[in-house]
């Protein structure tokens, strides 16, 4: 049988096709504002690990993180702060921390961290790092915590 | 827990959807095929009687009415039968099942139908963004159609009927959930005003709901005042006027037990109670799969990859043993759970007893009232309830 037909592409010949963009609440915010959130953050973030405050770190950074369309500076900002604080931090440390965040920012650090590990390349990825986190991580808000990084429209 | 849940093995392919008569000696299933078979229950074990064979692509689901003892049955092949007992025409002593046919315009498959609480209507949801709510017209003896098509934006999954046989409630792959209006001039009276709205013509919008997290919604439901609306979708979380995330793999069927309690069921291949009320919120409570019938194998907050074939990778791994123990999953249900639906029904509404039917061609009853027990013993193991 033939499976050309598979590859058409039935969406243009749609007039009312459903968009990426409507499966999600757009942010608010206007690009511009959330590129100085993010440098604002990785400010914040580098002085609270100088203090050894990763927690802290890691409340400013997950606080409503950039998503969506426009904002990529923003969100590779984010990522590298983010990183900064998973590799500042002790094996030992990370259940502890973990079990401080709400479901919101275990959700959000959940998505970071499949961004990091598909972000091969970048010099702050250390695969061993990510996976600990991955690890203890899924055993304090399961495989729910996962789907969630699958079905949210909201890319970080 | 109570009594331990009734397992009945009816095939070793999916059972896709499942439906009791009123009075539940008799129940249809679809075997995912083009076929709907009537079993009939003999000495505690479950028969097949009669095949209702008329539609030519997978069936998707099925409703037995119990008020009016008729089967509604709806396809792949975008066409839904509605299927009455009379008596054979050779022999009059005996009872066959004839389908009539529905005209239901949709060019794309239907994926799920419910008999309104009259059973005088009854919607079929389909991948044409579109719900056809179906009445008898007499003239012609068959079904017609009117279709919900607005503000739908992709396909329909599951549907729910209001109490008050006129609101329906949709859940959608556009990750949203909607009550709708589905009243038909000539067989409804006008409803008395709801939380949901007074006027409501045929395709009122009472109201639209998504969840920030997104994904499908699998399941919607009532409760049994019709007040509220909760859904299932695919992020793994139930939706009521707050959204309840959890740690489990996504729910994709759902029924409301009581007024402050719903059953929900999927992925996770366990029924899970849930309850809560507006004013106390909402969390899961039990799962109905008691974990201590069993065994006791070594429960791991990773849930589902803490079943045995893992365990065996994981042996053959760090010990080089070959171990010798099946494949299976903890559970009652070995494979994902595809439609609860309640079983008995007391005269207050409220549900002691759920049925649930499986991938794993297994179709299980489960005790609801007593299942809320040992809440304290169960607390510990939400974190690992995927599996035991």
């Amino acid at each position: 049988m033939s499976t050309a037909f598979r590859k058409i592409d039935i969406d243009a010949l749609d007039e009312d096709v459903l968009l990426e963009t409507e499966l999600y609440e757009p942010d608010p915010r206007d690009p511009h504002t959330v590129l100085d959130d993010a440098k604002q953050k990785t400010a914040q973030v580098r002085s609270s690990l100088s203090r050894n405050d990763i927690a802290g770190a890691l409340n400013v950074i997950l606080f409503e993180p950039p998503y969506g369309p426009n904002v990529d500076d923003a969100k590779s900002l984010t990522l590298n702060a983010l990183l900064l604080i998973l590799n500042s931090t002790k094996a030992t440390d990370i259940s502890g921390i973990l079990r401080n965040l709400d479901i919101d920012q275990q959700d959000t650090l959940m998505k970071y961290l499949y961004k990091g590990m598909g972000s091969q390349g970048l010099a702050d990825v250390n695969g061993s790092v990510l996976l600990s986190w991955h690890e203890k991580l899924t055993e304090i808000a399961g495989i729910g915590c996962i789907v969630r990084v699958m079905t949210d429209r909201r890319t970080v | 827990m109570s009594a331990p849940p009734q397992v009945f093995q009816l095939a070793q392919v999916p059972l896709s959807c499942h439906s009791f008569n009123a009075s539940n000696d008799r129940l249809v299933v679809s075997l995912s095929s083009n076929d709907a078979v009537i079993y009939e229950s003999q000495d505690g074990e479950w028969k097949p009687q009669e095949t209702l064979a008329e539609h030519d692509k997978t069936i998707t689901s099925i409703d037995w009415g119990r008020l009016t003892n008729r089967i509604v049955t709806c396809s792949q092949d975008r066409n839904a039968y509605v299927w009455t007992e009379v008596p054979d025409p050779t022999s009059p002593r005996r009872l066959v099942w004839k389908p009539t046919l529905v005209l239901l315009r949709i060019n794309r498959a239907a994926t799920y139908v419910r008999w309104s609480p009259k059973e005088d209507k009854f919607a079929v949801a389909s991948g044409d963004r579109a719900i056809a709510i179906c009445s008898f017209d007499s003239e012609n003896d068959w079904w017609v159609s009117k279709l919900l098509k607005k503000p739908i934006r992709s396909t329909v999954l599951s549907v729910d009927w209001h109490p008050n046989n006129v609101l329906l409630a949709a859940g959608s792959a556009d990750n949203k959930a909607r009550v709708l209006s589905a009243y038909i001039k000539d067989v409804d009276k006008r409803p008395t005003p709801t939380v949901w709205g007074d006027k409501l013509p045929f395709n009122t919008v009472c109201g639209e709901y998504g969840n920030p997290t997104g994904g499908w919604v699998h399941s919607v439901g009532f409760s049994p005042s019709g007040d509220v609306l909760a859904f299932a979708s695919h992020d793994s979380s139930i939706t009521y006027d707050i959204h309840v995330r959890t740690s489990s793999l996504p729910f994709v069927t759902l029924t409301w037990t009581s007024e402050e309690g719903l059953i929900a069921a999927g992925h996770d291949c366990q029924p899970t109670l849930f309850k809560g009320s507006a004013h106390n919120g909402w969390k899961i409570i039990a799962s109905l799969d008691d974990a201590s019938a069993s065994g006791s194998v070594g429960r791991s907050s990773v849930g589902r990859l803490n079943n045995e074939a893992f365990n065996r990778f994981k042996n053959a791994d760090s010990r080089g043993a070959t171990a010798q123990s099946g494949g299976d999953l903890f559970t009652v249900h070995q494979n994902t759970i595809t439609s609860v639906r309640p079983y008995t029904v007391g005269a207050d509404g409220s549900v002691s007893r759920v049925s649930t039917s499986g991938v794993d061609g297994r179709l299980v009853i489960w005790q609801v009232s007593g299942g809320v027990p040992a809440v304290a013993a169960l607390t510990g193991r939400i974190g690992g309830m995927h599996l035991r």
